[in-house]
């Protein structure tokens, strides 16, 4: 009984890298309307730089966390630019990204499959820079587990998962109550509309991505520092989590994020001991196809009322 | 680097890779004439090879009843996700394709099926090792042109059967559809039967690509068939255009082409194809053979025969 409370509340607590990842994710899909398949490794160049001026020039934690935050805004950027970037479109051709769910069309898959092409483009980038398998990343993982009748925990899990908890309800906040989370929201909602309006629609997508990025690097500077090590494998790791996290939650939903975040670490921990990294693995694609099979309707009504707005 | 886009025979099974890689294109690119993207036609690349290797190796079957099982696999395996996966709409559409690939690679991780061959050692799918040992082709003497024979009359059968098939109504319905599924749906095309169909179709030229690769490399592991491959054979379908069935055999070899090249910097050719997918896909959405280029090719070859015609009469 208490190694299950135990594997419980480390998959609870693997729920605030999640939910920091699946942020990003939601605010980019909120904003572009299309799934960034370069997120993940947008991540893993931007960690390799953060390793390198580590390891290479003694920079500090902080330093190091700066420049992965930048370096991931400068790539995001880069994929805005290569993949969604609209400025030259009509309203017919933002119309058409608002009904994302009603159908693919020539335009819709050229984006995804340019994303798909850029994510392995990035991680070779990457990888030709640093050609080793384990990078070593500032380490700020606490040595000492915190022992709470019979169950271990890790301080720092603990840290992390009230900073994503924290991030979470201010973003939601700053959504809700501010001018700028207002035009993001109805530009989510309906980019024709948002134009239509008088929102500046490409000033919102910008700031919408910078968001997206910053939360990303923060996300992966907070897992990073927690392993003390970043790997190839950190790139798919990201956008597998983030993803799964963000559809769990209801895609373009900030609380939801979080919800989805606890559902998969708390599915993958007993996933994991039930049957081995195989079955981890398993479980998210599973949680993954299970989200896309049962949230169909309800983004149908979504983009449905997009539509109609 | 195990995977399927790593070429290491110069010779003539460079040509046979190429056909493999542009069958795969071609399994993505029938999927994107239903207007949908597929990200995970790599799982019946890995259904086929794994079922061609069951049947010659642990079977003692023949080649060509291997590649008929892996087709029927590849078939049903597509006609089921196909149909479970029917009432998604595009992006929800390519990210299970691709969840369902990563999980039959994963399924494949862990299938463990060892007995003894006539000679002595083991043979099997081996869990993560793969299955090795499917050494069908040496034992029977079968020469690697001969194989690329086979291979080339497989891909030539499938581009004759797809080019036949876009002459007939079922042909145009499924290019309707491709087009605007809402307006085919209002001229009451049956949608969803026609997307199912090709998309079946689809997985079967995938699984014969599996095969025909498991054969050729002598083994197979799920490695070979990740999301990697299906990068590629989505680029190969993008990249060599969307209006034609040679645009993804023109991509395979661009792809390939440039992997020659590629050898003197090594370690880049994958930076240079993902930029280059994407910045064609920016540009020239449809891809180097799109509608436009079509039409002008065919109208050239027209005006040629009528000026021909014309020579001919004077």
């Amino acid at each position: 009984m208490l190694e299950l409370l135990q594997r419980t509340l480390e998959g609870l607590l693997e729920a605030g890298p999640y939910a920091l990842i699946g942020l990003g994710l939601t605010i980019s899909f909120g904003v572009l309307r299309r799934i960034n398949l370069a997120f993940g490794a947008t991540a893993l160049l931007a960690a390799y730089v953060g390793s390198w001026l580590h390891v290479r020039w003694g920079v500090p934690a902080l330093g190091v966390w700066v420049a992965v935050i930048l370096i991931t805004v400068l790539v995001g950027f880069y994929v805005e630019w290569m993949c969604f970037d609209i400025a030259d479109d009509s309203v017919l051709a933002m119309r058409r990204q608002s009904s994302v769910a009603l159908g693919l069309d020539a335009r819709e898959a050229s984006v995804l499959a340019a994303s798909f092409a850029l994510w392995m483009q990035i991680e070779q980038v990457a990888v030709n820079f640093q050609p080793n398998h384990l990078h070593p990343f500032p380490d700020l993982s606490s040595k000492l587990n915190f022992d709470w009748g019979g169950i271990d925990l890790r301080p720092d899990r603990i840290v992390v998962f009230c900073l994503a908890t924290g991030l979470v309800a201010g973003l939601a906040i700053w959504l809700k109550h501010s001018q700028l989370g207002l035009g993001i929201r109805a530009l989510s909602s309906s980019q024709a509309a948002a134009q239509v309006c008088g929102l500046n629609v490409l000033r919102l997508r910008y700031i919408g991505t910078a968001v997206s990025c910053v939360l990303c690097g923060l996300a992966s500077c907070a897992v990073l520092s927690m392993d003390g090590q970043v790997t190839p494998m950190f790139g798919m790791w990201v956008l597998l989590k983030g993803l799964t996290c963000a559809l769990l939650g209801g895609l373009g939903s900030v609380r939801g994020v979080l919800g989805g975040a606890v559902l998969l670490g708390i599915t993958e921990a007993h996933a994991q001991s039930l049957w081995g990294p195989i079955g981890r693995d398993a479980a998210t694609w599973a949680l993954l196809l299970l989200a896309l099979l049962f949230q169909t309707q309800s983004l149908k009504h979504k983009f449905f009322h997009a539509k109609r707005v | 680097m195990n995977n399927a886009l790593c070429i290491t025979d110069p010779g003539i099974g460079f040509y046979t890779q190429w056909i493999i890689l542009s069958l795969m294109g071609l399994s993505t690119w029938l999927v994107l004439q239903t207007g949908r993207i597929s990200l995970g036609q790599q799982a019946y690349f890995g259904i086929g090879a794994y079922a061609a290797a069951v049947v010659t190796v642990m079977f003692n079957g023949s080649l060509i009843l291997a590649l008929l099982v892996a087709w029927l696999a590849g078939l049903i395996f597509s006609a089921l996700i196909s149909r479970a996966l029917q009432k998604l709409s595009g992006l929800q559409f390519a990210l299970a394709t691709l969840a369902i690939a990563e999980l039959v690679r994963l399924g494949l991780s862990s299938w463990t099926w060892r007995t003894t061959h006539a000679k002595g050692y083991e043979v099997g799918p081996d869990g993560v090792h793969g299955f090795r040992e499917i050494r069908w082709l040496f034992e029977n003497q079968m020469g690697p042109e001969t194989y690329l024979s086979l291979s080339a009359i497989l891909l030539l059968s499938t581009l004759f059967l797809i080019w036949k098939i876009s002459q007939t109504k079922l042909g145009l319905s499924i290019q309707s559809v491709g087009l605007d599924s809402e307006l085919a749906t209002v001229q009451g095309e049956p949608v969803a039967s026609l997307q199912t169909l090709t998309q079946t179709f689809a997985g079967g030229i995938g699984a014969l690509a599996g095969a025909l690769y498991a054969h050729q490399a002598t083994y197979i592991e799920p490695a070979v068939f990740d999301v990697m491959l299906g990068i590629h054979a989505v680029g190969y379908a993008m990249l060599g255009g969307i209006a034609t069935p040679l645009g993804p055999l023109l991509g395979a070899a661009f792809d390939l082409g440039l992997l020659e090249a590629a050898r003197i910097f090594e370690g880049w050719r994958m930076v240079i194809f993902g930029g280059l997918v994407a910045l064609f896909l920016r540009w020239r959405p449809g891809g180097l053979l799109n509608h436009a280029a079509v039409s002008y090719i065919k109208n050239l070859f027209i005006q040629r025969r009528k000026s021909d015609e014309h020579s001919k009469f004077a």
